[in-house]
This record gives C-alpha cells, structure tokens and sequence, in this order.
C-alpha cells in the first residue's frame, strides 16, 4: 500500500469519527480537554506520515506534546529514502546541508512527508513575508516604529521605490526622537521577513550599541521601520545626518530557513548612491552566524569604517 | 585588505631507525564570498622540500646523540636554503623507542635555536598512528568521502593503525609487526630476530634464530601470517598469539564500525603498492617480503585500498605540516602578546559550563584552584563547547563569571585565554574586556577543539589578524 493510501484512509477514518462523534454528544463534551482534537493536517502523527504497516493510525490523543514539528531540523535530518546502503553517511551528508537530500520518492513523485514539508517551510517563508515583528520584541527594546510610504504589506511587495521613501511628516518626527548627527545610526527594518527580527534582533541591537559606546563612539537612537527596504537607510542617514548607518533587515526568505538576517551599512549614505558603497554582513541566524557574534563582527566592521572614511567595495580595497 | 597569508612550517621525525625533515608552506585563504562573515581555512599545504633520510644518530641503544641530530637538522636547513627564524611553525615529533623523556630534552635543547617556535613532542604509539595517517593522507580521504578508513602505517619495528571516520579519529592501535624484525646480512646469515617474531615463528612451527641461514621459505611462510594477523586485527579476531604482539604502551584497536577502506603507509608500503623487482632482501631485511605477503594477503582483495599520498614519509609530513589548524575567523584579542606556549587546558564539560552561562562563580572558583594546583603553570586556558546560539544574556552573565573569578584567581598580568568550539568568541572577548577595563589582556578564540591535559601554542595573527594559527598537542612522555 502506497504512502498516500495510508494518508488518505486516516484522514477519512478521522474524519468519520468526528462526524459520528458531533452527532452523539452534546457540544461542551465534545470540547474538553479528554475528547480528541478536531484534526488538523499539520497535527498528524509521525509515524502515520513515514509508511510503515501500521495502517494509518492516527493518535487518539493528540496533544502537542505527542507531535513532531516535521520543519524542525531533527525531522529534516532523518532520511526517509529506504534501502539506503550506508544510512549514517546519509544522515550525516543531511545534517550538513538544508537541502532535501536523502528523501527518497514515490514512484515519479515526492513523498507524502517530503511534500508536507515542503509546504510547511514554505508556510514559513510566506508567514516571515506577511507577518509583523513581535510587538513585545520592539517593546523590550524600547524601540519606536517609523513607517515608509507602503501602506500595507501588498503595497511594500508591489512598489519597492515606496518602500525606500519616506513622507515628511515622518521624517520630521524622525527628527525629533532621535539624537542627531550620530557617529553610527543603526536600525531594524522588518524587509522581507519579519521572523528574521523577532528572531535575532534582542541578541545582535545591544551587542552592537554595546560595543559601540565602549568604542566611545557616539550612537545615535535605534527605532524600527516597518515595510522598509534596504535603501531607506539612505533617507534616514540624510535626515540624521550619520557618519555611519547600519540597517538590520530580514532576508527574503528561501525554503531553508525565514529566520535569516543581514546587515547593511554604509558610510555617508546619501539618497541615490552606488550600491556598491554598502557594506553586508549577512546569513545571521541561528544555522549561520549566530546574532551575538554577527554583532559583535558588525561592531568591528564599523570602526573599520570611520576610520577609512569609506564602506562597501571602497572598503575592500 | 589581505585575503592570504602563507607561512613555513618545519616537521622533524626522529625515529628509532630514521631521521627526516620536511619544510611545507601552509596557506591561510578567505574561502567566504564577498557578502558574508570571512572564512579563513588552510587553503593548502604545500610541501616544499624533503629531506634524505638519515639512520637516526644514537649514542647506546635508546640515547639520541643530541649533537649528530642537530648537525643533520642543519644541514637540511642549509640545502633547503631557509634561515632558523623563516619558520613560524611545525613539530618535531620524536617516534618508537626514542620516545623518552630524556630524548626530548636532548632535542629541545639541541633544536631550540632552529625551532624555538615549534612544538616538541614525543610519540606514544597512538600519536604516532594518528600523525601517519594524517600525512598518509587517509584522514583527508576518510574525510572526503565520509567513510571509515584505516591506516596502516607499517615501519621497522611497529604497525602503527589509525582508524579515521569522516576525518576523525575514532580508534588507534600498534602492533610489533615491521620490516626490519628480521635482519640478515651479506651472506644471508640471519642477524636479529624479535621477539614478537620467534613467537609467530614457535606458533608456526618454524625455526628461525641468529646465526641460521636465512631461508626464503620460513621468511615468506612468517610474513605470511603477519599479514594474516594484522587481517585478524582489523576484524577483530582475536587470539593469545595476537594479544602478545601488541606493542606495549599502545590503545587497544577497539571500534564498532565496519572498515571500508585502507591505506598503508611507512617503509614497506614502498615494496606493498608495487612488487619490487629482484632479491628479496635488498635492504637486509623482510621488509619486501613483509609488503608482498600483505599485497597477496586479504587486506588487499577484500577491501578497498586507498593509494597513500605519502608512505616512508608519512610521520614526518604529518609533523610538519597537520599539527597546525586554525582558530575560527572572529576571534577577540586585545593586543598580539603572540607566540604563546605550552598552556594547559581546563576544559568544562558541557554540563560544567551550564555553571558558567548561569554566573555560579563559587563553583568555577573552586574548580579554577584546583587546576592550578595540579599544573606548575601560572597561565591556563579555560576551553569548552560554549552555545551555537546563545542569547546577548546567556553571554553576558558568561563573560561576568569569567572575567571576575579569572581576574581574581590568576597571578598579575597574566592574559585570560578562552577556547570555544562553537562560533561566538569574537561576542564573549568583547564584554569580557569591557568588563575589565583593561585591567588584564583577553584572548578569546573558537572553531578549536581540545580536551583536558591537553597543551596549547597559539602564533602570531594571520590574515590581517583575523586568525590565529593553533597547535593543540598532547605531551606524552615515554
């Protein structure tokens, strides 16, 4: 029996003992606590995913406890492909990329597992897209939200020259919270992925002003952009009048991980400057870089700068 | 900005038959994009001279005669046409039945005006087996193609095995089995027998002593079953006549994976890849013999054999040019107070550094007394696996418990010198020096691994001072 056979009768068991269940009790029994779940795709058992002779069962009790995330990477790095000659060398190959290696097939198509993962990590990226940063982040960090001329989330997607601009009035509230002329302006911008800054940005923003002020550097007040793209850096650093500015911004996220980070920084950005005068420190997430070492290189990398006058391809030189 | 340093490193191999020295140039490259954090890794080793190879100068049976040692060292330094002082790394690794305190003492004064900078260590035979197969090149294929490899490093008097996985050391072993255990002379008169082989030879059946006529026949039928038993060895079929050739001293040759391949190194791998033409005993020995039986025995049909890179030159190449690796590309130091040397290591478990990350300083201050009370050194390191993604908090209450218990705890002046595995010292190093406001150097590495009882050099910084170059070694003295 196929793979998808053992799905599909599972879910239409399920399904039937809901239904049967709905019609006996009444509706408050039906939701304590020791009824059973009403079912939910991304809540199916492991086991009932992986093949195997055990018709498709589906857990009586399906608390979260008893489920795997099949997007966590102890999930990913178990080969599902079988008849595998040498299965640690497989899993030892997997746990050393994130791509799908090692999942075998089924007949011309992917696995029911393979494609349901697939799915959920692309869930991830869209999620990191749509999404807001975790208010309680921003909170924590005593940051102000400033937004660019994106109205809403469809708008940042289909108009990337709004998302670098800025209105006035935005601008002159910009001016007014923060300390101006600073040696280094850093800021969060949500970009691409919002899960990227609710991820990583407690551990990298104070490690960076940290180090910064023991630098004895003047740093100028961090705030957060919402629907920002890389180049509103350049407005902002106007405004300020920074020497240095530094964007923390999310990634467009891939089907490996939402959770990646980059920092842009620039030496006097200016409105309309080459892209090559950007200098990137990117791939910080927990599988890359991790934040707090990320911060702390970042730190380096703009005292490098104020003291070469210069960031991006004019640094490397 | 400079993406590459190149630097020339010397290894020495004195043996308890020979002597040789290499020179090779390790190149350290940023192998990271543009975009991304830098990424230095020995990019190449190169090496660049090799030197004759001497019968090691011995004063009695054990003794190194210090002086002869020094003179073929510098002549070697001459003929390569390098200076003492053009070379900022590499070992010299003291093997076999020179592997004694005394020997190295002997060496260290001798050298130290050509090798002030290097490591001198002598081999036990599991060093031994491990640098081989590094220089052999098996570490490098086992690490390739994520397989189980061993190798066999076969010399004069000892086999010494090193069984990689993935290019890790995962089992080490040395057996009394070489192809000098037998000697004959001119006229085929038989000049030396071990013991290890009178004991083959009463097993057998056969009677071979001094003063015989060597005969062909009780030579093969003996390195027959020293193939034989080294076949045993790898399979784990064990036998009193086995058991009692192992060589003193060494780890027994314990593992629970399959073996996919091997690669033999040492002396006679020269006479084991190729048959070599004419008679028997060209060198005086069994040696070719000793390679033959193995090439016709099952370690060559039944596995897959991996051509060695190196073979009579494996220890040495392994010496000068794989003991040197390379700190992770963030690092932390607040001044180059570079060459260090011979610093002991006090490595927290991974449960012990759970005490670290939550600020228990009474118990990391305990602990810290204890080392140094076991150590002669004022300097120590304190090394352990740190978090692969830890929080801004975690790492300041780390910095907070090493900072103050070290700074109170070691003697003035001395550096506090930590030792990670995972990427995030460049972000301890930082608050640790705020935190003590210059009051003492910090030197705060990763990417390196190192165990306790293991001894610590760190060079001078690299690559625009974005690395260091490391040699973690483990003395044993003989």
């Amino acid at each position: 029996m196929t793979q998808m056979d053992d799905m599909i009768n599972a879910i239409v068991e399920r399904v039937a003992m809901e239904l049967s269940k709905g019609a006996s009790a009444p509706k408050e029994s039906a939701q304590s606590p020791e009824s059973p779940a009403p079912f939910d795709i991304n809540r199916v058992a492991k086991k009932d995913l992986s093949g195997g002779n055990t018709a498709g069962t589906i857990r009586e009790t399906a608390g979260d406890g008893d489920l795997v995330d099949i997007t966590s990477p102890e999930e990913k790095h178990k080969p599902t492909l079988s008849h595998c000659e040498d299965p640690e060398g497989l899993e030892r190959m997997m746990r050393s990329t994130p791509a799908r290696i090692g999942v075998g097939n089924c007949g011309a198509r992917l696995r029911t597992q393979t494609m349901l993962t697939l799915r959920a990590d692309h869930a991830a990226a869209r999620d990191a897209v749509f999404k807001d940063v975790d208010p309680s982040v921003l909170d924590r960090l005593g940051l102000f939200t400033i937004e660019t001329k994106c109205s809403d989330k469809n708008q940042f997607l289909t108009r990337p020259d709004l998302g670098r601009q800025f209105d006035d009035s935005v601008i002159s509230e910009l001016k007014s919270k923060c300390v101006m002329n600073p040696d280094v302006q850093i800021y969060a911008s949500d970009g691409l992925s919002s899960t990227a800054i609710t991820a990583n940005l407690e551990n990298i923003l104070p490690v960076i002003m940290d180090a910064l002020k023991a630098k004895g550097l003047k740093v100028g007040t961090p705030f957060f952009v919402r629907n920002g793209r890389v180049a509103a850096m350049d407005q902002i650093s106007e405004a300020l009048g920074a020497t240095v500015t530094c964007a923390l911004i999310g990634e467009r996220p891939g089907l490996a991980t939402a959770e990646s980070m980059s920092a842009y920084i620039a030496y006097k950005a200016t409105v309309g400057m080459p892209e090559a005068r950007r200098t990137v420190v990117s791939n910080i997430h927990s599988g890359g870089i991790p934040a707090v070492e990320a911060g702390a290189y970042i730190a380096d990398v703009i005292e490098m700068m104020l003291e070469a006058k210069a960031s991006g391809v004019d640094l490397k030189k | 900005m400079r993406e590459e340093s190149t630097i020339l490193s010397v290894g020495i191999d004195i043996g308890t038959s020979t002597t040789q020295v290499i020179f090779s140039r390790l190149t350290f490259k940023n192998s990271a994009g543009y975009f991304a954090v830098p990424h230095i890794e020995i990019a190449d080793k190169n090496v660049v001279y090799k030197s004759d190879i001497y019968m090691t100068p011995l004063k009695d049976r054990v003794m190194i005669d210090g002086e002869k040692v020094r003179a073929i060292v510098a002549g070697e330094f001459l003929k390569a046409g390098f200076a003492p002082g053009d070379t900022q790394t590499g070992a010299v690794i003291i093997t076999g039945e020179s592997a004694r305190k005394e020997n190295s003492e002997i060496v260290l004064k001798e050298l130290s005006d050509f090798a002030g900078e290097f490591v001198v260590s002598t081999a036990g035979p599991d060093l031994e087996s491990i640098i081989a197969g590094k220089g052999s090149g098996a570490a490098a294929y086992s690490k390739e193609r994520q397989c189980t490899v061993v190798n066999l490093d076969i010399g004069g008097g000892t086999t010494n095995a090193v069984l990689f996985d993935c290019g890790e050391v995962i089992a080490k072993g040395c057996l009394d089995i070489g192809g000098r255990l037998i000697r004959v002379d001119q006229d085929m008169k038989v000049t030396y027998v071990s013991d290890s082989v009178r004991r083959i030879a009463d097993h057998e059946g056969l009677d071979i002593r001094p003063g015989m006529e060597a005969d062909y026949q009780t030579v093969e039928s003996i390195c027959r079953k020293m193939a034989e038993l080294l076949g045993d060895w790898l399979e784990h079929k064990d036998s009193p006549l086995l058991d009692s050739i192992v060589t003193p001293g060494s780890s027994p040759f314990d593992f629970d994976k399959p073996i996919r391949a091997v690669c033999f190194s040492g002396g006679v791998a020269d006479c084991l890849y190729v048959h070599k033409e004419g008679p028997w005993n060209p060198y005086g020995d069994i040696g070719v013999v000793l390679g033959d039986a193995i090439r016709q025995s099952r370690l060559w049909s039944e596995y897959r054999v991996v051509d060695a890179k190196e073979t009579i030159r494996a220890t040495v190449v392994g010496a000068g040019s794989y003991t040197t690796s390379v700190s992770g590309s963030t690092i932390a130091y607040d001044r180059d107070v570079f060459p260090l040397k011979n610093i002991p290591v006090l490595k927290l478990t991974v449960r012990e550094q759970e005490h670290c990350f939550a600020d228990d300083r009474e118990w990391f201050r305990e602990k810290l007394r204890w080392m140094l009370e076991q150590s002669d050194s004022e300097q120590l390191i304190v090394a352990m696996k740190g978090k692969q993604n830890p929080s801004y908090t975690e790492l300041r209450r780390m910095a907070a418990c090493l900072s103050g218990v070290l700074d109170e705890t070691l003697p003035p002046g001395v550096p506090l010198i930590i030792v990670l595995e995972y990427d995030m010292a460049k972000a301890l190093g930082q608050v640790m020096t705020r935190m003590l406001k210059g009051k003492r150097d910090v030197i705060c590495v990763d990417s390196i691994q190192v165990d306790q009882n293991d001894f610590v050099d760190m060079g001078k910084p690299l690559v625009d001072g974005l690395v260091i170059p490391v040699v973690v070694k483990t003395l044993i003295f003989g």
